[in-house]
């Protein structure tokens, strides 16, 4: 280490990140030099406990790993146990969940933008954006019955149906959602304040996200189209028509603009959805009880922020043998760090935002001057202010 | 046209004479764009090279480690346009090492910290194998996924023995 470089530790708690995290930045001047991750500072045994509870207990209990992608988790969940199970569920089942997996990309996806317009210091947008989030968020309540952890599929079908009488109003709500989303597409597109920010900002580039295996709109914001709902269908996804979006540039306004475009995708196939809802049963019987014969079993959702990927192991019985589960941030953490790399101390607010890890904000972050032996500590609402401010000057 | 089932057992016979068929100790594929197979501890790097190269993987989705009583197995999901291929190899618990394939696929780099954090699983020739997801100050010997480990019984090694 030269006498100009620094090493900074960020987190474990983090603006950037709901799940604590800890980066150790090693800084010359302004430009980051290197990061080194490290993890685990949420790790609560989910996988070991997994092995002590019946198939339905971990129907809840997997659908708490995260509060984001809860639907995906328990999607990929159930869609293991059944085939292991071998068993068919109803079409009807299938569309609903597809149905529920894209309102949660939306949900998700408006998040961020709003987070992302937020750590630019653009809170007019954020505030615009999170307002008419609310739109999804009834729609998710009314379909579901919560906001959060919606507890829609079980195992062998759905838990509640959609209503045919309330589905005119379900495309309304999808229509605002539609047209505010092209708006802000608009926005992002030509509004200065953004593009100041995010052109050429955290850039991954095509051949280092291809070989770190990332994921999701990390990874198709270097213009490659990898999407388990097309590569490896699940449900109904190979019967409906969609778009996978890809932006070449690989740097912050390309992964804006991947999500932006997701959302009006995800609208299309909500829509799809309403209308060609076959009639039938939602769901098929497994009792709380229920054993699962001996099998192994993989399955991929495409999470919101990529890949999901679970492997279940039984060996008979009442209880899975072995339940693994990888969420896809973990999977996007190699690139992030090359996207980190080279870049400006007052970047990596928005770049660690941009790969859309979890959300936290009570944050305090230590910054060390090893030379000196002097620590001094700023906020995460400090680090994000001086950001705003070194770009101001 | 081949469908995806030959298309799929087309790849594995070609994995098997590359590997020699003694070599490839099981193998399946239970539905389309799905195979299971098993190899030989010392065939896995060669393996592995093999379907990076001559079948076109680049993306590893992750890796999943299990005791499974007698032998620890480890499973290398691997995937790409309409099909995912789980290659798992299998190594007693008296001798936990696997050799390193993050030299081949970048991307297992983190995976690999978490076997060896949580299994107790050695990639050998991982360049660096701290602790990925467990505390600092977490027992050395104590590896939480494996069977003989539960909840009481590492919360008095934790403790010490005492409460």
């Amino acid at each position: 280490m030269t006498e100009r470089e620094f090493l900074i530790p960020v987190g474990p708690q983090h603006p950037a990140l709901k799940e604590p995290e800890n980066f150790l930045f090693k800084v010359e001047g302004e430009y980051v030099v290197d990061v080194e991750p490290r993890l685990g500072y949420n790790h609560r045994g989910i996988e070991k406990a997994m092995e002590s509870r019946t198939y339905i207990q971990n129907l809840y209990l997997i659908e708490r790993i995260c509060g984001i992608c809860s639907n995906a988790h328990q999607t990929c969940y159930t869609l293991n146990v059944e085939e292991v199970l071998g068993m068919e569920i109803p079409e009807r089942a299938k569309y609903i969940r597809v149905f529920m997996a894209e309102l949660e990309r939306i949900h998700s996806h408006l998040l961020w933008l709003g987070v992302a317009a937020h750590e630019i210091g653009f809170d007019t947008l954020f505030f615009y954006i999170w307002r008419d989030r609310e739109v999804v968020m009834d729609l998710l309540e009314m379909v579901s019955g919560n906001r959060v952890n919606y507890a829609m599929p079980t195992i062998g079908g759905v838990r509640r149906d959609i209503p045919s009488d309330k589905i005119p109003q379900y495309k309304k709500m999808l229509k605002i959602l539609e047209e505010r989303t092209k708006y802000y597409k608009e926005v992002a597109a030509k509004e200065q304040t953004i593009l100041n920010r995010t052109v050429g900002v955290g850039v991954l580039k095509k051949a280092d996200a291809v070989r770190l295996s990332a994921t999701g709109p990390n990874l198709r914001s270097c213009g490659v189209a990898k999407d388990a709902r097309v590569d490896t269908p699940y449900l109904v996804y190979d019967q409906i028509p969609f778009n996978v979006i890809t932006y070449d540039g690989g740097d912050q306004l390309a992964q804006i603009l991947v999500r932006v475009d997701e959302v009006l995708e995800s609208v299309k196939i909500c829509e799809y959805c309403l209308d060609h809802l076959p009639d039938g049963p939602i769901r098929e019987k497994f009792s709380p009880l229920g054993r699962v014969p001996e099998g192994e079993a993989v399955n991929f959702v495409e999470a919101q922020r990529g890949e999901d990927i679970h492997y279940l192991q039984s060996r008979g019985g009442d209880k899975p043998y072995r339940y693994k589960i990888r969420a896809p941030t973990l999977a996007n953490i190699p690139s992030l760090i090359e996207r980190l790399k080279g870049g400006y101390i007052a970047d990596i607010p928005i770049v660690l935002a941009g790969i859309d890890p979890c959300f936290s904000c009570t944050d305090r972050m230590t910054f060390i001057d090893i030379e000196k032996e002097k620590t001094w500590e700023m906020t995460g609402d400090q680090l994000r202010r001086y950001g705003i401010e070194w770009y101001n000057r | 046209m081949l469908s995806l089932i030959d298309e799929h057992s087309r790849l594995l016979d070609g994995l098997s004479i590359h590997l020699g068929t003694e070599n490839v100790l099981d193998k399946k594929i239970p539905r389309e764009r799905r195979i299971f197979v098993t190899v030989k501890k010392e065939k896995l790097k060669e393996a592995m090279r093999y379907l990076k190269e001559k079948e076109n993987f680049i993306h590893i989705s992750t890796i999943t480690a299990l005791d499974g009583g007698e032998y620890l197995e480890v499973i290398y999901h691997l995937t790409k346009k309409d099909l995912n291929l789980n290659l798992k190899v299998r190594t007693p618990h008296d001798d936990p090492t696997v050799p390193s394939i993050s030299d081949i696929f970048n991307g297992a780099i983190l995976y690999e910290r978490e076997i060896h954090d949580l299994l107790g699983i050695k990639p050998e020739g991982h360049p660096n194998l701290k602790r990925l997801e467990l505390p600092e100050d977490w027992p050395e010997d104590v590896h939480p996924l494996l069977k003989r480990w539960d909840l009481e019984s590492i919360r008095k090694k934790i403790n010490g023995g005492g409460e």
